[in-house]
C-alpha cells in the first residue's frame, strides 16, 4: 500500500499561499457582495495570480510524482489540481456575464472553494 | 419590466433561471456536478467492486447533477421541464438514500454523494435540491424573461 506517505515540505507553502491569495479574494468578493457591488477587473487580476501559483503548484507536483515522490491518491490529487485550475477562470466568465451583486456571490463561492480543495490536496497527499 | 412591441436591449441577458440569485444557483450546481462527478469516475473505474450500488448511484447522481445545471443555466421551453425534473430527482434521492442509509448501512459499505443527506458535501446535496424548486417556482411566477 502506498497509504502513509509523507508529505514532501515544499506542498505546504504553496498550498498556504494559494489558500492566502484566494481567502484574500473571497473576503474582497464578499465585501462588494455586501455593498451591492458587481466583480471589477481588478479582482480578476487577483484571481490571475492565483491561477499562475497554481500552474507552479501543478509544476512541482509534476516533478515531485516523475521522482516518485508524489502524492498517496494518486487520481484525486490529480483530480483536485486541474478541478482548482479551471474553478475561477470558469466562475469569473459566469460571474462577468451579469454583473450585479451576485457576480461578487458568484467569485467569493468559488474562491473558498479551490482554498478548500488546496486544503483537500494536504490530506490527499498522505494517504486517501 | 415588459418586452412587449420593443425589441430586447440586451440580448445577451441571462436566462430567467440563471439571472441573479440563479446564477449563484447554477454556479453552486456546477461545482457539485465536478466535485461528484469527478469523485465517482475515480471510485467507478478504480474501486467498484468494494460497494457496486453505492459507486453507480453516486455516478447516477453525478450525472443528475450535470443536468441540474445544464438545464438551469440554458433554462426556455425545453430546458424548463428538464431543471424540474432533475432539481426533484435530487431531492427525492437525497431524501430516500439518506433514510435508507441511516436505517440500512450495509446496503452502502461505501458514502455516497446522497449518504447521511448529503453529510459528506456539507448538507449541500440537501440544501440545493430545495433552493432549486424553490428557484424555478420564483423565476416561473410572470417575472421578468419568465414563462413563456
Amino acid at each position: 500500500m502506498r497509504s502513509g506517505r509523507i508529505l514532501e515540505p515544499v506542498w505546504t507553502p504553496l498550498v498556504v499561499l494559494v489558500g492566502a491569495v484566494c481567502l484574500a479574494l473571497a473576503a474582497w468578493a464578499g465585501w462588494r457582495a455586501v455593498r451591492d457591488e458587481p466583480v471589477i477587473l481588478k479582482q480578476l487580476l487577483l484571481g490571475g495570480v492565483a491561477e499562475a501559483l497554481l500552474v507552479v503548484q501543478l509544476v512541482v507536483a509534476g516533478v515531485l510524482a516523475a521522482t516518485g515522490r508524489g502524492p498517496a491518491d494518486v487520481p484525486t490529487f490529480w483530480g483536485y489540481l486541474v478541478t482548482t485550475l479551471l474553478v475561477l477562470p470558469f466562475a469569473a466568465a459566469w460571474a462577468f456575464a451579469e454583473r450585479t451583486r451576485w457576480s461578487s456571490v458568484v467569485l467569493l463561492l468559488a474562491a473558498a472553494t479551490v482554498a478548500f480543495l488546496q486544503y483537500r490536496t494536504l490530506q490527499v497527499w498522505v494517504g486517501p | 419590466m415588459s418586452v412587449h412591441g420593443t425589441p430586447r436591449t440586451a440580448p445577451s441577458t441571462p436566462p430567467a433561471s440563471a439571472s441573479g440569485p440563479g446564477r449563484v444557483l447554477v454556479l453552486v450546481y456546477g461545482l457539485l456536478a465536478v466535485a461528484a462527478g469527478a469523485r465517482s469516475a475515480v471510485q467507478i473505474l478504480r474501486d467498484l467492486h468494494e460497494a457496486p450500488l453505492a459507486y453507480v448511484l453516486s455516478g447516477v447522481a453525478a450525472a443528475v447533477y450535470v443536468l441540474a445545471t445544464v438545464a438551469l443555466a440554458l433554462d426556455g421551453p425545453r430546458w424548463r421541464p428538464v431543471a424540474w425534473v432533475a432539481v426533484v430527482i435530487e431531492l427525492v434521492g437525497v431524501l430516500a438514500v439518506g433514510a435508507i442509509s441511516l436505517q440500512v448501512p450495509e446496503l452502502f459499505p461505501r458514502a455516497t454523494v446522497w449518504s447521511g443527506f448529503g453529510q459528506g458535501y456539507g448538507y449541500v446535496p440537501l440544501v440545493l435540491p430545495v433552493l432549486g424548486i424553490l428557484w424555478l417556482r420564483r423565476t416561473s411566477r410572470g417575472g421578468p424573461g419568465g414563462p413563456r
